[in-house]
């Protein structure tokens, strides 16, 4: 009898480790390993993180489903924190998944999702779009300061460079989820303050890898900053076809989370 | 289920990808512990944004007909995967499997479609669960 459960245990572990290495990112389309090489140089001599990337996730991994953050990361709650953190559920979908209603999903929320990204980069300005819900953002490059305008979904991103690390500070942000938790645990829908600063750090760190750790700095809700590290994953393959178009509101039959067919 | 093959399921299940969301919630809307399988005849398609839909009639064993709709992934996600609007058409022959609304009405997450010919093709969301057999 035990032998029979080593073996089944072993089949099991067996079985695992062949699922995790055969089945493909949650993307679909299967593909060849890209060749490696260094990280490519902008004409100004700034590394170059121009092209199609998949969404950030845990590094050394594949990218798969919506990426969320590890609360082992999370710093101290402040007193009150936690409950500003943990938006309480009422009852009223428009409050307690707005996104639903195509309301959006913000940053990082909305670069979180499982779907490319396309970076354009040119001197003085660094452009991500993202398919899911076609998020665009523009982030300038040459030395501005912050806009003094009213807060936003995804924040106003301002970069500069610290050698080869491009350091994206974004402020003015509404209070707003911050990532899809919720979707594993709908008792835990977590939120940001209007007062956080998320400061994303990017290094190109060879061809088709971008180390990208995202901080976050909430005064409201945590005692001191805290980050995580990502990667995000060249795709050349996606470059022939580019991105596609996303239009949530065009056939949203799940407002409210309650989806209902047409007939 | 032999002990074996709920060992394997639950193996699977493991190694699946984590059924995190985008732009719907799959854990809030469609059941896991509610898979279906039908075959019936596809009545209508919407090849749209956020997330594809088709339709499918169905007969039951004494011949009564339901219309049941599944909702796939994104048409681009669906692109991307070599999958087209010209995949699926009215009157096509279908075998369905997905995941049962968790509101009881005849709405599922279409997670993979069979068509008369053999093919099948994965149609869910990225961020959905897979049907076994899907791909």
């Amino acid at each position: 009898m035990a032998r029979t459960r080593t073996i089944a245990l072993a089949a099991v572990i067996l079985v695992c480790a062949v699922l995790l290495a055969v089945v493909p990112p949650v993307t679909g389309q299967g593909r060849a390993p890209a060749p490696a090489g260094p990280a490519p140089r902008a004409a100004d001599g700034k590394p170059d993180f121009s092209g199609f990337w998949d969404w950030p996730h845990a590094p050394g991994g594949p990218a798969r489903g919506a990426t969320v953050f590890d609360s082992k990361r999370f710093a101290p709650f402040k007193p009150g924190g936690e409950a500003l953190f943990y938006e309480p559920r009422t009852g009223d979908p428009r409050h307690d998944e707005p996104r639903a209603f195509c309301m959006p999903s913000g940053f990082p929320s909305n670069l979180f999702g499982p779907y490319p990204v396309q970076i354009v980069q040119r001197p003085g300005w660094l452009v991500m779009v993202h398919e899911f819900m076609r998020m665009t953002r523009l982030i300038p490059l040459d030395g501005r300061a912050h806009r003094d305008i009213e807060p936003t979904y995804l924040g106003d991103p301002v970069g500069h460079w610290e050698g080869d690390t491009l350091v994206i500070v974004n402020k003015n942000f509404k209070r707003w989820s911050l990532d899809d938790y919720y979707y594993q645990d709908a008792t835990k829908y977590r939120m940001h303050s209007d007062a956080v600063t998320m400061t994303e750090r990017m290094r190109r760190t060879d061809l088709n890898t971008i180390s990208y750790e995202l901080t976050i700095d909430d005064p409201q809700i945590f005692t001191q900053p805290w980050s995580q590290p990502f990667e995000m994953t060249h795709h050349p393959e996606w470059e022939k076809v580019g991105l596609f178009e996303f239009v949530c509101e065009e056939n949203n039959r799940c407002p409210g989370g309650n989806c209902r067919a047409s007939q | 289920m032999g002990p074996m093959l709920r060992m394997l399921v639950a193996a699977f299940m493991v190694t699946a990808p984590a059924a995190a969301l985008a732009h719907h919630s799959f854990v809030a809307e469609y059941d896991r512990g509610k898979p279906v399988k039908v075959t019936g005849t596809v009545t209508r398609v919407e090849w749209q944004n956020p997330h594809i839909w088709f339709y499918v009639d169905v007969k039951d064993e004494a011949g009564k007909v339901a219309n049941w709709g599944f909702s796939g992934g994104p048409p681009g996600v669906l692109q991307r995967r070599g999958i087209s609007r010209n995949a699926m058409k009215v009157g096509d022959v279908v075998v369905v499997q997905g995941f049962r609304a968790r509101d009881g009405s005849n709405n599922a997450s279409g997670g993979s479609v069979t068509f008369a010919d053999g093919r099948q093709v994965f149609t869910a969301s990225p961020e959905d669960a897979r049907p076994e057999g899907g791909r």
